[in-house]
């Protein structure tokens, strides 16, 4: 069977477009942005910010390149019911194109095998920069059982998805954001994975460490109260809002404060 | 000419004898380390190879048909000279614990979770492969296999500049020009980068390297990162994957033996179920462990990374506190440091 030799590329030619968060410093804070061609997992507990974010991704991959968008519809893949449109039509972005609704994909996922087939069947001429799949945790939560064959089937489904998102991310050179719950830590050692507090809890991602080899950049979303006094002497709650690199191939681990407000997602610092 | 004819003991010529060496040309490409499995001490079996290279020179005042047998092509000589170097990791100590280095001629395994530095040490060793030979590195290419997508080349073009200062600096040399092949563009250009997207595409990759490194005998190193990720789905049969997996350590080892290179491959790993509860387990399986030479597995120890060498034919374990810096791969910085050994 003659086959064509694979050539190998030069890495100076190999320059990551990275998409913008649609603020400056989330920007510098993730080394430019979300990067294109790999797999960035934004983890943490429910109303971290995780979809706000995403949502906010949909809008700033409809910026051209020079402001750090990437000038191409989305797809938006959801798996916890309903498709959030309200906070969607509630979020701005300066120099959006007209009627930016009308290039976002959205289609929903009803389990892994329906993720795995949908991805399995996108038309390669879909045009789409930017893939979401929000949540993959949700995906799982029922259909596996903690047995080591189960947890083994559950662990190659993980692979295939990856694969399949990543055979996707560098064909269309789109970037692939994945979001993921968190569980509490139950044992004394975090078996392998460095837990984070969250609201007061020790918690790890989710889908344990298969699904950790599976994604490239691991973004972990926390949230913290605390008391303060104001000015006049009456104690506050704050509420912090953090963002962390656990790993990333091109910034190292640290973390920036951040917060939402009325229109998006916006670093503090 | 016998090895039987050589002058040395008895006891080392049955040694060799029983492991297949039967003639001095069989001898030649073999480096002291490979000799020393076969229970001889490291200072032995350099004096066993060099007692036959000599004998190898003074056959050939023999006559003509003499003179290729045991002859090597200055070529040759170089390489077996780069061989014997090592590639450095970027950190002292972990060059320490590796006897100097990453070898030749040998496949090392890395394992780690996620995060602990893979990625980051195989383009640091990528880089470091191309130091010139006058700076004590081996001056030759890379070539990088990318399974995963982690190689960003931008984190590539960090590491070179620093790792290129750095050098700079331990030879005491001013920076006035700094010639266009030491600049981290050429570094750049001189790592081979494929990006493999299957099984399928890895193992004819595999099959295709011997052609690509007879047309580029300049390169020193090959690294997969990671050797693990495609074959971590379904294989209906898993006789198959073992099989797949055997055929291609078998290949990668001979490439390093043939080509004087060193292979390194990056692991995963994985939760493995024995005595009753979880352990944290190299993935691949057991049949896997004996594929490679050498085997480091890096770790966190607190908010620390440590790298231990649990395989080698003749270094003790160890293990060690590195870390990964804007420059790339280094020592540790506290004071806390220390070398372990087991």
């Amino acid at each position: 069977m003659a086959s064509i030799p694979p050539k190998p590329e030069n890495p100076l030619h190999l320059h990551t477009t990275k998409l913008t968060l649609g603020c400056p410093i989330l920007d510098s804070f993730l080394g430019g942005g979300i990067p294109c061609g790999s797999i960035t997992e934004l983890v943490g507990e429910s109303s971290a910010g995780k979809t706000q974010l995403c949502l906010q991704l949909l809008l700033s991959s409809l910026l051209p390149p020079s402001l750090g968008g990437l000038s191409s519809p989305s797809l938006y893949i959801y798996s916890e019911p309903p498709f959030p449109l309200r906070r969607l039509l509630r979020l701005s972005l300066p120099s959006l194109p007209p009627r930016p609704l009308d290039h976002i994909f959205v289609r929903p996922a009803h389990s892994a095998d329906d993720l795995l087939s949908l991805l399995s069947h996108l038309p390669d001429s879909l045009p789409v920069r930017l893939i979401i799949i929000d949540s993959i945790a949700a995906l799982f939560r029922s259909e596996f059982d903690n047995t080591p064959r189960d947890l083994k089937s559950r662990s190659s489904l993980f692979f295939k998805i990856a694969t399949k998102l990543k055979d996707r991310a560098r064909k269309l050179g789109a970037a692939v954001v994945v979001t993921n719950h968190v569980v509490d830590v139950v044992e004394a050692e975090c078996g392998g994975a460095r837990c984070l507090w969250s609201s007061g809890r020790r918690v790890v991602p989710a889908l344990g460490l298969a699904w950790s080899h599976c994604v490239n950049t691991r973004v972990f979303l926390t949230r913290s109260e605390g008391m303060v006094r104001s000015s006049n002497g009456e104690e506050c709650e704050v509420r912090t809002r953090r963002m962390h690199v656990v790993f990333s191939p091109c910034s190292p681990e640290r973390s920036c404060e951040f917060a939402i407000v009325g229109h998006g997602v916006l670093g503090v610092g | 000419m016998e090895i039987s004819c050589l002058p040395i003991s008895a006891s080392h010529r049955a040694k060799l004898l029983s492991a297949g060496y039967t003639t001095l040309s069989s001898l030649s490409s073999v480096s002291p380390p490979q000799l020393s499995h076969l229970n001889v001490a490291l200072q032995e079996a350099v004096d066993i190879l060099k007692v036959s290279s000599e004998s190898c020179r003074v056959e050939v005042q023999d006559g003509a048909v003499e003179f290729c047998k045991g002859a090597q092509t200055a070529w040759d000589m170089l390489s077996e000279e780069q061989a014997l170097r090592h590639i450095s990791t970027g950190s002292g100590d972990l060059d320490s614990i590796l006897g100097g280095g990453i070898h030749c001629k040998e496949v090392t395994e890395i394992g780690g979770v996620p995060g602990i530095g893979k990625t980051q040490l195989g383009i640091q060793l990528a880089i470091n492969v191309q130091i010139p030979y006058d700076f004590g590195g081996l001056g030759g290419k890379a070539i990088y296999i990318d399974t995963e997508g982690s190689f960003m080349a931008e984190r590539a073009y960090q590491i070179a500049e620093a790792s290129i200062l750095d050098t700079f600096d331990n030879f005491g040399c001013q920076l006035k020009e700094i010639p266009e092949k030491l600049k981290a563009e050429s570094f750049l250009a001189n790592i081979f980068y494929f990006r493999i997207c299957s099984y399928t595409e890895q193992i004819a990759l595999i099959n295709y390297l011997d052609q690509f490194l007879v047309e580029h005998k300049d390169v020193k190193i090959v690294i997969i990162d990671s050797v693990t990720f495609h074959f971590r789905q379904d294989f209906d049969d898993l006789a198959l994957r073992t099989r797949v997996l055997g055929g291609m350590s078998q290949k990668l080892m001979n490439l390093a033996k043939k080509f004087s290179l060193s292979v390194v491959l990056m692991n995963q790993v994985t939760t493995k179920f024995t005595e009753g509860s979880f352990h944290l387990t190299l993935a691949l399986g057991d049949s896997w462990s004996h594929s490679c030479t050498n085997r480091v597995i890096l770790y966190w120890n607190g908010n620390d990374r440590y790298a231990y060498l649990d395989k080698s034919p003749y270094l003790r374990p160890a293990s060690v506190h590195f870390s990964v810096t804007g420059k790339g791969i280094r020592d540790a910085t506290s004071q806390c440091k220390r070398v372990r050994m087991m």
